[in-house]
């Protein structure tokens, strides 16, 4: 599948501001999606769709902290920069709190806010990156027999040929070449990396568990 | 009862114990009497005015008309100041002028007749209610910079959108213009967005200012709809703060009113901050703050200004309007009572009702020209 090519996602309940935020990304070759509100932010957005957000922080309606919560709520990953013409210091640690990216006071610096939003589409595309590795990890493990995922979990849990061996019933022999294919099914060059997968698949399924 | 022999010395101590003044004059005005307390108000010694006409201790004008009063009441008998009292303007003997309260009584069985004049010194009273006047002045400008101080980070957060936007397109245009082939007509309309921002900029300090000014106690016509559009400014800012929605339904063809515009901005600034302050502890989806005017059947322009928020407990509606009464964390109780003060100097009420379904509704009537 194409990776889709990043917006950043402008919301913003003044129309200068955003009207002139599109234009200043479209000077710098960013594409720009601006939205009156966050509902009708909400109502677009697909999470599939790479990028980043810049929010202002005070709108009628749902504020930008109340869109930063939704987003989490739905899991939704892209980075939130906020802005503000308050200058809000309590505002700015509970935005960074529910772990918005970064926190701009209007007005700023173009290249400030620049600098902000390619950092912020990197730190997406890291993100992305990453999930679509765990992704892959998934799959191959699905693709484990009963038997080879139990073995899996025995080597990356430290035992050792024999012990498996005496733990499963089998030969030795079976035991190792279970393991070899367990190696190549899931793509692992050493035990390291093996065991490296296996705790990023388990931590990820603790974060979704925790959120 | 006094003897025949002590009479005169009792009477002139009796006269010396009181506290206010006492005259005693025949009927051409003569003074036969002269207390120490009056030697004090006037500044004359007892010997310098005994047998001297009272007009001496009057201004130029009252002097004249004292003299015809006296006449009038030898002729007909008809009292003008006898046994009711009045304010009038008293001299002392260096000439500066003072108020009293004057009570004059006929001494009975003098024929012709002898009138006892009481004299008693306004001038404290006057001072306290002038400075009582030039403090509800100030408390009414304080309480004003008190709110405009809290609304001010409204305001920085109004006037830092178009200075955004302003930056923003500046550097767009620059930006566009480094590029190959910029597109000119998109530049020119940014352009144009610039000196536009720069404008609604100015526009919000220009009405910060006339907000902030409050010496001017001039009144003008004015129509009340003129007014909130003004303000509309200053609160959207404040509105966001609280995350509230605004509305206005203002009425059509709505008689003038003839008001200190600053004040009348006052009431509906404070009024409108009160409502976005009470919203904050509603749990209500959609905050909404509505201001609506229209004409009353009885010819009164009526500005409500509701929201939809908890309301005011029922135990609390008698007590709204009383001074330092406040249910606000940080409030200095005195809102509302220099609002409804201002409306009723205006002629006008300001009054309470609760709003339906929920929330409160403060409406502001001002006679019409």
């Amino acid at each position: 599948m194409k990776e889709k090519s990043p917006i950043v996602f402008v919301v913003d309940d003044d129309d200068a501001v955003r009207g002139s935020l599109r234009l200043l990304l479209k000077s710098v070759g960013l594409a720009a999606q601006p939205y009156g509100s966050a509902q009708e932010f909400l109502q677009h957005y697909t999470p599939d769709q790479p990028g980043c957000l810049v929010l202002d922080v005070r709108m009628p309606g749902m504020s930008g902290l109340e869109l930063q919560q939704q987003l989490n709520v739905r899991g939704a990953v892209l980075p939130v920069i906020f802005i503000t013409g308050h200058g809000d210091v309590p505002m700015a640690v509970e935005a960074m709190q529910h772990g918005a990216f970064d926190f701009l006071q209007k007005p700023f610096r173009d290249q400030d806010l620049i600098d902000r939003i390619q950092r912020a589409l990197e730190k997406d595309r890291g993100y992305r990156q990453e999930l679509r590795k765990r992704e892959q990890i998934r799959e191959r493990r699905d693709s484990l027999t009963p038997r080879e995922q139990e073995v899996l979990d025995l080597v990356t849990s430290g035992k050792a040929n024999k012990v498996m061996a005496a733990d499963l019933g089998v030969s030795q022999r079976t035991v190792e070449i279970h393991r070899a294919r367990v190696m190549e099914k899931m793509g692992a060059a050493s035990l390291a990396q093996l065991v490296r997968m296996v705790i990023d698949l388990r931590s990820e399924g603790e974060e979704t568990n925790a959120s | 009862m006094l003897t025949a022999v002590n009479a005169p010395k009792t009477l002139q101590a009796i006269l010396d114990a009181a506290v206010d003044g006492v005259v005693l004059i025949d009927h051409r005005g003569i003074i036969e009497a002269f207390n120490r307390a009056s030697e004090c108000l006037f500044g004359y010694a007892a010997a310098e005015v005994l047998g001297q006409n009272v007009s001496m201790l009057m201004p130029a004008g009252e002097a004249a008309a004292h003299d015809a009063h006296i006449a009038r009441y030898l002729r007909t008998g008809t009292p003008h100041i006898i046994g009711r009292g009045r304010e009038v303007t008293a001299r002392r003997r260096d000439g500066t002028e003072f108020p009293i309260f004057l009570s004059v009584g006929v001494v009975p069985g003098s024929d012709p007749p002898r009138f006892l004049g009481f004299v008693h010194d306004l001038t404290l009273r006057r001072n306290t209610e002038e400075r009582g006047r030039l403090l509800q002045e100030r408390l009414t400008h304080v309480s004003r910079l008190a709110m405009l101080g809290e609304i001010a980070s409204g305001i920085a957060h109004e006037v830092n959108q178009p200075l955004t936007a302003v930056a923003n397109y500046a550097q767009a245009c620059e930006r566009l213009l480094g590029g190959a082939n910029p597109d000119i007509e998109e530049i020119r309309e940014a352009l144009r967005e610039i000196s536009a921002q720069a404008v609604r900029a100015g526009d919000i300090v220009h009405r910060l200012r006339s907000a902030v000014r409050t010496s001017d106690q001039s009144r003008a016509p004015v129509n009340v709809n003129s007014l909130i559009g003004e303000l509309k400014d200053l609160v959207v800012g404040d509105a966001r703060r609280h995350n509230v929605g605004l509305h206005f339904e203002l009425g059509e063809n709505l008689p003038l009113v003839e008001v200190n515009s600053g004040q009348i901005q006052q009431i509906l600034l404070s009024l409108l901050r009160n409502a976005f302050e009470s919203l904050a502890h509603a749990n209500s989806p959609a905050k909404q703050v509505t201001t609506h005017t229209r004409l009353s059947p009885d010819r009164d322009v009526e500005v409500h200004v509701c929201d939809n928020g908890p309301g005011v407990p029922e135990r609390n509606v008698p007590r709204l309007f009383e001074p330092f009464f406040t249910t606000k964390k940080v409030g200095t109780g005195l809102g509302l009572v220099t609002s409804r003060s201002i409306a009723e100097s205006h002629g006008g009420t300001l009054s309470f009702r609760p709003n339906v379904p929920v929330g409160a509704c403060f409406v502001l009537r001002l006679p019409t020209l």
